[in-house]
């Protein structure tokens, strides 16, 4: 990281300290009231900035861009979802200062979270999408059903379709972040047979998209993701699935506590065996942790507790594109693969018609060249 | 006749109110306009896969759906598991209820009389405590697949127990003094009613319970209920033809709790009373999760290795918002049919004047304005209803 980046991110500060804060006390403010202390929240801000891969000069720029947080409004839809994105984000690290800042990052319209309710919501919505229009972060989190020109999914009174509001959305965002592997990638709706048509975010809108799979994602890549770009004012570094390298960059199995054993060959072979209570590999009862780009296994669930690989039960590959399809079964090597989705049978049932009718075609040239043929003999 | 159109959003999802009556409620209809189609994508999928799509069912009550899961597999393969499984499962599922009723209390109804962010904060202290507990046995949550056909894939150490047993007394404690103690007793809820009549949003008063627990007593068979079509996309469940309340309140009343019992005698089955036993149920539970911990005995085994068999099978079990039914037929380790009823599907039906779901019934005759407070009261999940 040179000198030019850290002075633009300098400017970037000073140009967002400039316009009107939205939080009703400062963040050091509030965190005080909240019982943290500054020497807490620098702490944090050294951990963002390691998790966020760039060098510890940062940290005290990750401090500026937490407290200038509210400059930027962040407008939150729900669309095809279970709500469990939303669920991993507000029980992020105890005592919860991810949380805090996210609270405090101004929130303009979270369908679960927020104080407002019916019309009033609405109308937050409608007022934050002009009053902040091309300045706020748009964060979807669900697939969004294209089926029936979208019928699967309305929304509000006047029964707008989600896509029909997403797209509004968009055009006026100065980010889009997928939150999750639905609005990713489609997610659980857009598994095989789909019947609603789901589709991932950018697959139905014409902006550039950061991709924050997983189901659910762990909260701090969602709020790192937030606070790259308010801290940048730009998208971070991505892989070919738009997910942001600093989370998506290693595979759960690069840094898994029990790789040890995967390169010993020591594995699990059923649920509940010698190798289970030692703590063996996961990957012959499925984990599809050499396969899945995430950094669950450095970063864990709730405050650092666990994680499923912890527990005893492999990776599901949650945030890989079409993983619902592609990984299952799911307590089974992908090795093994039977190829029994039913995807897979469609594909195997076309491919095989195809190749059916390639004989049927060619057979009866055949017998036609030989009717043609025989006469000559 | 004027018929007002309400959205009631934050419930997970939305739903749609059609108020007849200008002042007084004098008819409402719940539409619900979302759809998902999980029991879809389970047709001819490995049945292990329902395991880690069922949960994705709904991101707050997940868990409950991973139980009743494993038990209907369960059930069709004829399965023993382990005291050890068995425990653990009870532990988390019961932890999931605790969770779901703070953050339905504080997040969902509350703001709908005090606007605070403070309770906000309130919520996600306790839920963030909680999900820790679960997470030491389940590796996370929401969504996690720790339980399998035949038990556990977890093995905690003593360390693992002790700390998780430190942690249910801690919030127990918290709980006691922050949220309700045990004489019922709870200044939030009080201050919740300060301008909202406490006799309000009496419903059917029929109750009925069907999971299979240790801890709740159930008063009817999960075969008698049917499901049946109403004009938005959800569906309605119904008991023996009849309507009938699910959830904390139903439990209680079925299991003769004397303390809501006392406060039944004087509200009915009013908000106030259906309020009283969601946030009374925690302390019942954290009882039950402390005392069911220290009879773990952490030799037995985890897991033991069930047969795979064909056949068909069904389940309850009580999950947050009250019973949760689920059905499954395998047929050579595939799925051939999977049905789910969800307790939303029973108390948030949307039938006719004549014969109303529990929670039109509380609406009817009601204050237009209270509208809000009373059907968040039933604690709905919107994306439940649209699996």
């Amino acid at each position: 990281m040179n000198e030019a980046t850290l002075q633009k991110v300098k400017e970037r500060i000073e140009a967002l300290k400039k316009l009107p804060g939205m939080g009703e006390k400062s963040v050091s403010k509030m965190l005080e009231d909240s019982g943290f202390t500054r020497r807490d929240f620098l702490k944090w801000s050294a951990a963002m900035a390691a998790m966020l891969s760039l060098p510890t000069s940062f940290t005290p720029l990750i401090a500026e861009a937490a407290e200038v947080s509210d400059r930027l409004p962040v407008i939150w839809l729900n669309m095809a979802e279970c709500t469990g994105c939303s669920e991993s984000l507000i029980r992020s690290d105890a005592p919860t200062i991810d949380n805090l800042i996210f609270n405090y990052i101004n929130l303009q319209y979270h369908d679960t979270i927020m104080a407002a309710a019916g019309w009033q919501a609405e109308e937050n919505l409608k007022e934050g999408m002009e009053k902040f229009k091309g300045r706020y972060i748009l964060c979807v989190e669900g697939g969004i059903p294209t089926n029936m020109d979208g019928q699967y999914l309305t929304m509000g009174p006047h029964a707008e379709t989600g896509l029909e509001l997403l797209t509004r959305a968009a055009n006026d965002a100065a980010a889009v972040i997928s939150v999750g592997t639905c609005s990713s990638f489609g997610g659980i709706q857009a598994a095989a047979p789909n019947p609603t048509g789901a589709k991932g975010v950018y697959q139905v809108i014409n902006k550039p998209v950061i991709n924050v799979p997983g189901c659910p994602p762990s909260a701090k890549n969602i709020v790192g993701t937030i606070l790259y770009v308010i801290l940048f004012g730009a998208l971070p570094a991505v892989d070919n699935f738009n997910r942001p390298k600093f989370a998506y960059g290693l595979r759960i199995h690069d840094l898994c506590e029990r790789r040890g054993h995967f390169d010993a060959g020591e594995f699990v072979e059923q649920f509940g065996d010698a190798g289970a209570e030692n703590g063996f590999c996961l990957y012959k009862v499925g984990c599809k942790g050499p396969y899945t780009f995430n950094n669950c296994s450095r970063e864990r669930f709730n405050q650092h507790t666990s994680w499923p690989v912890q527990a005893g039960h492999g990776c599901i590959g949650c945030s890989e594109p079409d993983f619902w399809d592609s990984m299952a079964p799911y307590e089974e090597p992908l090795a093994n693969k039977k190829y029994d989705s039913p995807l897979a049978d469609a594909t195997a049932d076309s491919y095989g018609v195809t190749i059916l009718t390639v004989a049927g075609v060619a057979i009866a040239a055949h017998a036609a060249l030989s009717a043609i043929k025989n006469p000559k003999e | 006749m004027k018929i007002n159109k309400k959205i009631i959003n934050k419930i997970e999802g939305e739903a749609t109110l059609k108020i007849e009556g200008d002042k007084k409620i004098d008819f409402v209809q719940i539409e619900f306009w979302q759809y998902h189609g999980i029991e879809e994508y389970l047709k001819n999928k490995n049945y292990m896969d329902a395991l880690v799509i069922n949960p994705r069912v709904c991101g707050i009550c997940g868990h409950s759906h991973l139980h009743a899961t494993v038990k209907v597999i369960e059930k069709v393969f004829k399965a023993k598991i382990s005291k050890k499984a068995q425990i653990f499962r009870e532990v988390t599922s019961l932890l999931e209820i605790v969770e779901n009723h703070i953050k339905w209390f504080y997040i969902t109804i509350y703001p709908t009389q005090i606007k605070d962010k403070e309770y906000l904060f309130k919520a996600v202290k306790f839920s963030s405590k909680i999900s820790k507990a679960i997470a030491i046995l389940a590796g996370q949550f929401p969504h996690n697949s720790y339980m399998v056909p035949g038990g556990v894939t977890c093995d905690p150490t003593y360390m693992e127990i002790m700390r998780l047993k430190d942690l249910i007394k801690e919030i127990k404690e918290e709980y006691i003094k922050e949220i309700m103690d045990e004489n019922l007793t709870s200044h939030d809820l009080e201050r919740f009613f300060e301008n909202l009549p406490k006799d309000i949003g009496k419903s059917l008063n029929k109750f009925l319970v069907l999971g299979e627990s240790n801890i709740f007593k159930s008063n009817g068979d999960y075969k008698n209920v049917k499901e049946e079509r109403n004009k938005s996309l959800s569906k309605n469940a119904l008991y023996n033809n009849e309507y009938y309340e699910v959830g904390p309140l139903a439990r209680m009343i079925i299991n003769k709790n004397k303390n809501i019992k006392k406060i039944y005698d004087i509200y009915s089955d009013s908000i106030y009373t259906r309020m009283c036993a969601r946030i009374y149920e925690p302390l019942l539970l954290l009882d039950y999760i402390e005392q069911k911990l220290s009879e773990v005995d952490l030799c037995e085994p985890s897991f033991l290795k069930p047969n795979v068999r064909n056949g068909k099978a069904i389940v309850a079990v009580e999950a947050p918002r009250g019973s949760l039914i689920h059905e499954i037929s395998i047929k050579n380790e595939k799925i051939d049919y999977y049905n789910i009823v969800v307790p939303t599907q029973f108390n948030l039906a949307s039938s006719t004047k004549e014969n109303p779901s529990p929670a039109q019934a509380a609406l009817m005759n009601e204050d237009i304005a209270y509208v809000d407070s009373v059907f968040r009261c039933f604690d709905i999940c919107a994306v439940c209803m649209s699996h």
